[in-house]
This record gives C-alpha cells, sequence and structure tokens, in this order.
C-alpha cells in the first residue's frame, strides 16, 4: 500500500513515517475506545506503546496534542 | 540508509524560517492548553489580551508575561504540594521529582505522565546523538539516583538509543572507577566536578584513565561544562571527548547541548523550546552576542505548562552557523554562564565563581579550590581562595603567587588572599558543587551595604 501524507510543515513524509502515523492514530483509536474492554497488561502496555509513538508524531510534526485524558 | 548524524535530521537542519514557524504553531497550542487547563495561567494570559488565536508571529510572545520561580513557588504555598501551575490530574502522573535544592530554598516539585517522560528521554537523546553516542556504546552514569531529576532523563534516552546502560547509582567514588574500567565503559555521564573527583580517584588507585576504553564523557549540572580550562583538564585526564549539557528541573530535561564538533558553546533544541535572551533588568531582548537572561518556553511537558520563564541564567546566544555540524539551531556561546544569583560584590568589584573558576583551572596542579568571603575586623569585604596542590612535584608557592596575581588582574586589581588548604581537607561534590562560602556579615560597598543576621 502506497500512501502520501504531509506534515503540518507541508513536508512529505516517507512511506515508512506514514505507517508509523497510522500505527499511531490506530494504537490511540484503540486506546480511546476499547480500553475497558482490554486486560490490565493489555492496556498499560498499549498505553506505553503510545507515549513512545507520541515522541515520533510529535518528531514528524504531526501535533498529537496531549493525552493525559487517555492514561499516558 | 546511511547513519544520520542528527537524531531528527528534518528538524535540526530545517531552514531558520522553517524553525519559527514551527515555533508559532506550537506557542499556539501551548497556549491554549494552558489557557483551558491551568485556572492561574489562564488568568495571566487573559489580563494580558492573549489567546491562542492572538498568536500569529513569534513576536506575540512578548505579550505573554514573564515567569518567575517566586511565583512558582508562591503557587506551591497557595495549592500544596504541586501547586498552581497543574495542567493534568495527579492520578495519570507515574513520577514526582524536586529540585536538587543546593540553594537552600524550598524545591519545586513537579509531576510527569507517560509521555512526557518519552519526551523527556527524547531531549536528551538528541544530545546524546549529537555528541556521538551510539548503540555499540557502554554507558555508566555516576549519579545517586534520587528524588532528585538529574541524570534520570539521560538514563532512559541511553536505553531508547539502544546503549548499554550501567546505573551508578548508590556506589562510592573508587566502586564507579573501578566499574567504569572493569565494564569498558565507553561513555561517563556527571558532573564536571565529579568527573575530575572520579580522575583523582583514579590515580589514588593507580588506574590511568587516559587508557580506558572512555571516549566521552557527558557533562550536566553545573556550568563548568563549558569553561574552556575546565573541559580542557577534565579531557586531559580522561583521555576523551568532554560533552556539555544543561537542563533544569523546572523543565525535566535539557534544553541545551554541545555537538560532536564541539563549536564552544551548546546548541539550543528549537523544536522543542523557545529560548531568548533579555536584559535582566529592562527586560528588552538582546541581539546576538550580548550576554542577557534566558527566558524558557517550552513545548515539551504538558503537565506544567512552562511559558516565558525566567530561570537567572546568564548566556550569549549566537548564531547555529557559528557551528560546522550543520544544525540551524542557535548556540549559547560558552553555555551557561553562570546565574544572575551568583555575582558577588567584594569591595566594589563584580566577582563571578565560574571566571574565578577559570582562572583556577588553568592550573591543572590544583586538585580542589574554594572560594570563602568574610568580614575583617567588622567592617571589611575579604575574599580568599583556598586552593589544594596535591602533585609533590609541584611549586606550591609559585602556584599560589601566580594565580593570585591572575586573579587580581581580571578583576580590577581586587586583592584575592590565595592559601594552599591540606591536601583533602576541602570538600568533595557528587552533584552541583557549592564551591563559594560567603560568611560575611557586612556586604558590599558603602552605598549598597547589608546586614546578615
Amino acid at each position: 500500500m502506497t500512501h502520501q501524507m504531509k506534515n503540518l510543515m507541508d513536508a512529505d513524509l516517507s512511506e515508512a513515517e506514514c505507517m508509523l502515523v497510522d500505527v499511531y492514530r490506530q494504537l490511540a483509536r484503540t486506546v480511546e475506545m476499547h480500553s475497558d474492554e482490554l486486560p490490565p497488561f493489555a492496556k498499560r502496555n498499549a498505553l506505553k506503546a503510545m507515549a513512545a509513538l507520541w515522541q515520533v508524531m510529535n518528531g514528524l510534526d504531526m501535533d498529537p496534542g496531549q493525552v493525559y485524558h487517555l492514561g499516558a | 540508509m546511511d547513519e544520520s548524524p542528527y537524531w531528527n535530521p528534518r528538524h535540526e537542519t530545517m531552514p531558520r524560517e522553517g524553525t519559527l514557524a514551527l515555533q508559532v504553531r506550537k506557542l499556539r497550542n501551548l497556549v491554549e492548553w494552558a489557557d483551558a487547563q491551568v485556572p492561574w495561567q489562564a488568568k495571566r494570559l487573559r489580563n494580558a489580551g492573549v489567546t491562542a488565536d492572538s498568536i500569529h508571529a513569534l513576536d506575540d510572545l512578548r505579550r505573554i508575561p514573564l515567569m518567575t520561580r517566586d511565583e512558582w513557588m508562591e503557587g506551591q504555598l497557595e495549592d500544596p504540594p504541586y501547586g498552581t501551575n497543574v495542567a493534568a490530574p495527579k492520578d495519570v502522573a507515574i513520577r514526582y521529582h524536586m529540585t536538587s535544592g543546593t540553594t537552600g530554598k524550598t524545591p519545586i516539585r513537579v509531576l510527569d505522565g507517560m509521555k512526557d517522560w518519552e519526551w523527556i528521554a527524547e531531549m536528551w537523546c538528541y544530545g546524546l546523538w549529537g555528541f556521538g553516542v551510539r548503540p555499540v556504546d557502554t554507558v555508566f552514569v555516576a549519579f545517586g539516583y534520587s528524588t532528585f531529576i538529574g541524570f534520570w532523563g539521560l538514563h532512559y534516552a541511553c536505553e531508547k538509543i539502544g546503549c548499554l546502560t550501567l546505573p551508578g547509582g548508590a556506589l562510592t567514588t573508587d566502586q564507579r572507577v573501578k566499574q567504569i574500567v572493569d565494564m569498558g565503559a565507553t561513555v561517563v555521564c556527571s558532573t564536571p566536578t565529579y568527573a575530575l573527583r572520579m580522575a583523582q580517584e583514579a590515580k589514588t588507585l593507580g588506574i590511568d584513565l587516559a587508557r580506558s576504553s572512555v571516549q566521552r564523557l557527558i557533562l550536566s549540572g553545573e556550568p563548568a561544562g563549558s569553561i574552556p580550562a575546565t573541559k580542557k583538564l577534565i579531557e586531559s585526564e580522561w583521555g576523551a571527548k568532554a560533552g556539555d549539557t544543561a537542563g533544569m528541573t523546572e523543565l525535566g530535561t535539557i534544553m541545551i547541548f554541545e555537538c560532536a564538533k564541539q563549536p564552544g558553546g551548546t546548541h539550543i533544541i528549537e523544536d522543542n523550546y523557545i529560548e531568548e535572551v533579555l536584559d535582566p533588568d529592562s527586560g528588552e531582548p538582546l541581539p546576538y552576542g550580548e550576554m542577557g537572561e534566558r527566558v524558557v518556553t517550552s513545548f515539551g511537558r504538558g503537565f506544567i505548562p512552562v511559558l516565558r520563564y525566567r530561570t537567572r541564567d546568564f548566556v550569549v546566544k549566537v548564531p547555529g552557523s557559528t557551528c560546522t555540524c550543520g544544525r540551524t539551531w542557535d548556540i549559547y556561546d560558552g553555555g551557561i554562564r553562570g546565574r544572575v544569583d551568583d555575582m558577588k560584590l567584594v569591595r566594589g568589584t563584580n566577582v563571578y565563581p565560574r571566571a574565578v573558576e577559570a582562572i583556577i583551572r588553568e592550573h591543572p596542579e590544583i586538585d580542589e579550590f574554594q572560594i570563602h568571603l568574610y568580614t575583617a575586623e567588622g567592617r571589611r569585604d575579604e575574599i580568599e581562595v583556598l586552593v589544594e596542590v596535591s602533585d609533590a612535584k609541584a611549586d606550591a608557592a609559585e602556584i599560589l603567587v601566580a594565580l593570585g596575581r591572575e586573579l587580581a588582574d581580571t578583576h580590577e586589581g581586587l586583592r584575592f588572599g590565595v592559601k594552599q588548604a591540606e591536601a583533602g581537607s576541602l570538600p568533595r561534590f557528587e552533584l552541583k558543587a557549592k564551591r563559594l562560602l560567603d560568611e560575611r556579615i557586612v556586604i558590599g560597598t558603602e552605598g549598597e551595604r547589608r546586614t546578615q543576621a
């Protein structure tokens, strides 16, 4: 799958960077909508992974905003 | 893909106009967050007529009121223990830290969430990677892991980079030196003072650190990491390159780092901070090349929004282009030059401990020193410098005379009493060194005289 994405500085992201953005968004959506359905190990590890990928979003200029309301 | 010398190549080499545009956007986001989440910040911002929508250019930053340490402390007293500038509920915090308390003041207390800690480590990654630390490195962290934030972020950054990380807490100095050698550490992290302390200990143990596997030292916690004579001494004792960094508990991490090109200063991490240099009296911005007070705005830690915080640090900003590394980020020439509060007035002459240290460190035979201020005959300011000269082959008397002359020459002829202290008699430090002892009962010149209790 090839797709294009620009960051907020209007710079093109690479294919690999786009894939990470997609992963973060899917992870954040899962945590936001389904965390109550997850066992403790899955929920807390997902939050930790989200916190790490938040920094990827930040470094790519994708303005991930604050995520305290999700627990991270 | 070839390995990049930059942690975040896009940001670190971005044209200036891009960096400034990024800062404006992040500033708008920060104002919006602080306004929405922190009533104390919202009141300050609204009183100054600042809303996120009104931020269009970097000049708009100047409309935001300056924040002081005193205001931070007042907030902690008003709403203990964390204060009035907290933007998220305590139950999502994963860590508590506080300032080291070396000034004797009530500590600043801070909270951070999970992603804040990723960011804290990320800032250290910029510095470590930029100075050449790589996954193959074995890093020894000479730090007493505690509620003082110190090198915690560096520790996580080393893990993030993939280094083999050795937490060197709760060890004596000789144990640390032996572990550095035994484990083949290639990078050692400490304060500049403690790097010299470990070098002294190594000599006592008969270990030649210059022949060890250590290639890099990451220094932080004191301005001495950018004092050329101190850095030269550390590099010579260790046979390794020393890179300066500086951070603050108020930010949670570092905001400046020295790159591998060692340009004589530290790059500002400008995709995550806005650093202003202001006249400490008038509050007016100063141009490149002039010394002023650092004022910081941080885009990282969301738990405690930091907008235009007066740091009391003295700095001189120069363009990033003065370094050959390719980063476009501005530089603090000479790192942190000292603190506004550090300056001592002795018989009408300004004395800065950093300047005194720079002169003392030109004499590598001097192991340790202390600056002592006292009142003579109940009315006269006196300053003396006590030095330990442990090298038996050195001519101590000659060093004392030369040092006294050099100190006077650089301080408008001010007479310093330079005396030799017994070897091992002066205090040693692991964290921030406190080498100035002010025991005066009367301070300052006639017009500025005040009496201590």
